[in-house]
């Protein structure tokens, strides 16, 4: 029998090129090239495997799989059939299955070093750092020569704590080379600020402030190297030395608090509890500074955190007029938690009154020969809103505003309040009409009008917003919702999930809610690339904070929203009986009468059946890897078989990245009662007790905790029982 | 109160809400992530006492090699409620200061919209950028951009 896997020279020149138009992303001239193979040998593994890869690429996933795995099945011998499988494997971001592909291939062929480099990168986004290491040990075995695996092998040390191995990867590549490789000045130091930073890391603080010194000319990146020196000096105790670098930063930046904030330290400042010594002593610091800096913000501010009674108001009495007078819109937002101070909060008031009464009566500050401008006023009434909004109460604020408003018609920030103050007031239909006024005096702002679509959504107008918002984004997009999904506009999406949600249009609102996740997923994906860019860049600092960064990425405020909302509209869903398709199309046209509603229901149908139309197509065209949405309304989430169950993986994420917010623990507990979890719903039953046991939410989750579990006790192993009871006798009434 | 410093991966989410706010140029994560990685020590934000982003600078070098080192302003914006106090002046120093420090930029570019009459003028008269050229078509929506150039001399980029 005739070898399969065996090509005449023909087809062997046709394989390689299909290898190369691989390289250079020629998907469909590959794809022809593997098919003219296949006519002759169609059984060929490595070809088979290969043309899967093309289809894949090409977004035909299903049959480039099926082609694989044939390839595969014909030649399990071959490194190839293996690399591909990896290959389509990364594509599909599985990295797991991925890692296992390219080990089977290095199994076959160990030194093949565009696999082990492509492993090496798996290795890094799985955080699978003592695999790496050694990978990166056989790229420097393999090739002594090449400076970026050194750099490699070093970086995978630093990853895992070996701090000296790192260091002498570093030294020994460097003292190996007969000639110096062509670097940039920024390139050396770079390199010797990761050094640097690897030797601080390490403990040795003494050698890492040495290092610094000695590289000192040869260090581009003043502003770290100065923040570098500064910290290993606080670190080490040496305060005096510290305050002088410090003081070297804020002259080179007067606006960095944390500059001002070390200053103070290296005084031996208590800074979280203030003794009235130290209270002297910031005074003292910060007006030495203000002669030096006059124009920074911040001094201006600090002395109003820490002064009290008459030399408070002195301070406010000069802080508010300044900025009357600049016309500052975020004077009262500066001030803002010290308005929580209830005594100072009283002076304020007094303060910004005396001076409208001021302005009022003589158009002039008292004890001042000149008159102020009429927008000095203008910013006093705008000031005074805001502090009576703040405080809620509205008919004041609205009186100020209305002054704001009848002074100067033209102001788009009193109508942006005005609209605050009703959106307070829970008035979110005048809310809306009144940012609208104001969007219209400023057509050209986005600032404007992204508030004015907030509003909208806030007051249930989808269609309006949607299409206010669409005058700021591209004409060529499908939608304007489509242009603000790619561009990751999370903000639009959870407002208007929350707008679908009030409004009974689950779907819609679950869709959105996922795609926020999506967004995680992706951005999180996109570290991918950086893995090779960044060490060829030399950019060792900004990849380290990257990685870190990318591993908590689901703690930032957004996701977590997200995942509440999500969470909490999946349990809504949860219990309320299901509803029919009938039900669900009748109550999104609740709105309208009965003709139009036969016309509305008439148009939506047509679109879904354009939309599926448009999606058989796709999936005939081949040279694209964009898919057509196969849920534009979300039906197939609300047709989710266990509504609790598509709560799980959100649960795991909100314990793990958010656990020391209640809410997280509120919604766990829930979650795991429904699913008779009973040990896991305890423990964040703990938590969310000892967070806050006078939460109506809790106090309604052990109710329901404990009837839940005594109907299912009997299910119950003995041990879990005995604890369960135990635990919840403590906090259960 | 108003804390400006370099900016960090952590930012960038909040940098990106930001320019979706308040411009009508958006970019991708992506494209943050790789200002950040390529050049750290450009871009700046201005966050207020609760730590919300209210302001930033993104910026880069260009890679040009028929032009001397300069660095370009890919976006600057302010949200319009913290107006007035000279942020995006404060921000556009640091940066500049950075890019002539770290990588011998000798001029910093940017591109505004020519029917944006207020950024012209902030950029002119604030900062002291000159019009080079005039970019046609520039933006996708096909409106001219002014191409604006501003020399750094060594010592003098910064203003506090």
């Amino acid at each position: 029998m005739a070898d399969i896997n065996k090509l005449q020279s023909k087809e062997n020149t046709l394989f390689k090129s299909a290898l190369r138009f691989y390289e250079i992303k020629q998907y469909k001239k590959g794809l022809k090239a593997t098919e003219q193979i296949l006519k002759k040998n169609p059984e060929h593994g490595e070809t088979l495997a290969l043309k899967g890869l093309f289809l894949c690429n090409l977004g035909r996933k299903e049959e480039g799989y099926a082609e694989v795995k044939h390839g595969i099945k014909n030649n399990i011998k071959s490194y190839i059939c293996w690399h591909v499988y990896g290959l389509v494997n990364r594509l599909d971001k599985n990295y797991e299955e991925a890692i296992k592909c390219y080990t089977q291939a290095l199994r076959i062929d160990k030194d093949n070093i565009q696999i082990v480099r492509d492993l090496a990168n798996l290795q890094i986004q799985m955080r699978n750092y003592e695999a790496l290491n050694e990978t990166e040990f056989q790229l420097v075995n393999l090739r002594p020569n090449l400076k970026q695996f050194w750099i490699g092998l070093a970086f995978s040390y630093y990853l895992l704590k070996k701090y000296d191995s790192a260091l002498k990867v570093l030294e020994a590549f460097e003292s190996s080379l007969k000639e110096k490789p062509v670097e940039t000045k920024y390139e050396v130091s770079e390199m010797l600020l990761f050094k640097n930073l690897i030797t601080e890391e390490s403990g040795d603080l003494e050698g890492a402030l040495k290092h610094l010194e000695q590289f000192e000319d040869k260090i581009v990146d003043k502003k770290s190297l100065l923040e570098s020196r500064a910290r290993i000096l606080v670190n080490l105790n040496r305060k005096e030395e510290a305050e002088k670098v410090y003081r070297e930063l804020f002259d080179r930046n007067s606006n960095c608090d944390s500059y001002l904030q070390n200053i103070f330290k290296c005084n031996n400042i208590n800074l979280e509890n203030p003794s009235d010594d130290d209270v002297k002593k910031i005074i003292e610091i910060n007006k030495g500074l203000l002669e030096k800096y006059p124009k920074s913000l911040i001094l201006r501010r600090t002395p109003l955190i820490y002064l009290k009674g008459e030399e408070f108001n002195t301070e406010m009495k000069d802080y508010l007029k300044t900025y009357f007078i600049k016309c500052v819109p975020s004077l009262f937002n500066s001030i803002k938690n010290i308005f929580n101070d209830a005594e100072k909060a009283k002076a304020i008031e007094s303060i910004a009154l005396e001076y409208y009464d001021q302005i009022v009566k003589n158009g002039k500050f008292d004890g001042d020969e000149n008159k102020q401008y009429p927008t000095t006023y203008l910013w006093i009434l705008i000031f005074l809103a805001k502090l009576y909004d703040h405080k809620r109460e509205a008919s004041k604020a609205l009186e100020y505003v209305n002054k704001a408003i009848d002074h100067t018609p033209t102001l788009v920030e009193s109508y942006m309040l005005k609209a605050r103050i009703y959106k307070h007031d829970n008035d979110l239909e005048t809310a809306m009409k009144i940012m609208n006024e104001a969007r219209e005096l400023d057509l050209q702002d986005r600032f404007v009008n992204s508030k004015c679509v907030k509003y909208m959504l806030r007051n249930g107008n989808i269609d309006e917003a949607e299409k206010t918002a669409g005058l700021f984004t591209k004409a060529d997009s499908p939608s304007p919702l489509a242009d603000l999904t790619e561009m990751q506009c999370i903000w639009y999406e959870y407002e208007k999930a929350m707008a679908y949600a009030k409004k009974g249009n689950n779907g819609l609102a679950l869709k959105l809610l996922h795609q926020i996740n999506t967004h995680f997923k992706d951005i999180y994906d996109d570290q991918f690339d950086f893995h090779v860019y960044c060490l060829r860049k030399s950019s060792f600092r900004a990849y380290i904070d990257l990685l870190t960064y990318e591993d908590k990425i689901k703690s930032h405020p957004y996701y977590f929203k997200a995942a509440v909302a999500l969470i909490r509209l999946y349990l809504k869903l949860n219990s309320q009986p299901r509803k029919t398709k009938e039900e669900l199309e009748n109550e999104k046209f609740a709105n309208l009468s009965p003709s139009e509603r036969k016309k509305a229901m008439r148009k939506a149908r047509k679109a879904q059946l354009k939309n599926a139309q448009a999606q058989a197509e796709q999936n005939q065209k081949n040279d694209t890897n964009k898919k057509v949405d196969d849920d534009p309304d979300g039906e197939k989430l609300l047709n989710a078989k266990d509504y609790v169950e598509e709560c799980i993986p959100f649960v795991k994420s909100l314990l793990e990245f958010a656990p020391t917010r209640i809410e997280t623990h509120i919604l766990a507990t829930q979650v795991y009662t429904l699913k008779k979890k009973y040990l896991l719903a305890l423990k964040s039953l703990k938590k969310s007790y000892a967070l806050d046991k006078n939460n109506a939410e809790v106090i309604n989750n052990i109710d329901q905790f404990v009837k839940n579990f005594n109907a299912d006790k009997d299910t119950v192993n003995a041990t879990s029982r005995k604890i369960i009871e135990e635990e919840i006798a403590k906090i259960a009434k | 109160m108003i804390n400006i410093r370099q900016a960090t991966v952590e930012d960038l989410l909040q940098m990106q809400n930001c320019n979706l706010w308040n411009l009508p140029e958006n970019y991708q994560m992506k494209y943050y992530i790789y200002h950040e990685v390529t050049w750290p020590q450009l871009s700046f934000v201005a966050e207020d006492h609760q730590g919300r982003i209210v302001g930033y600078v993104l910026a880069k070098m260009e890679e040009d090699q028929s032009e001397p080192p300069h660095g370009h302003i890919t976006s600057l914006s302010v949200l319009r409620s913290y107006r007035r106090l000279g942020l995006a002046s404060r921000l556009m120093a640091q940066s500049q200061k950075a890019m002539a420090e770290v990588f011998d930029a000798q001029f910093v570019s940017l591109h505004v919209r020519k029917s944006n009459r207020a950024a012209l003028h902030l950029y002119k008269e604030t900062m002291k950028f000159d019009v080079k050229d005039i970019e046609k078509k520039y933006y996708a929506d096909g409106e001219d951009a002014y191409a604006m150039r501003k020399d750094l001399v060594p010592g003098s980029a910064a203003a506090n």
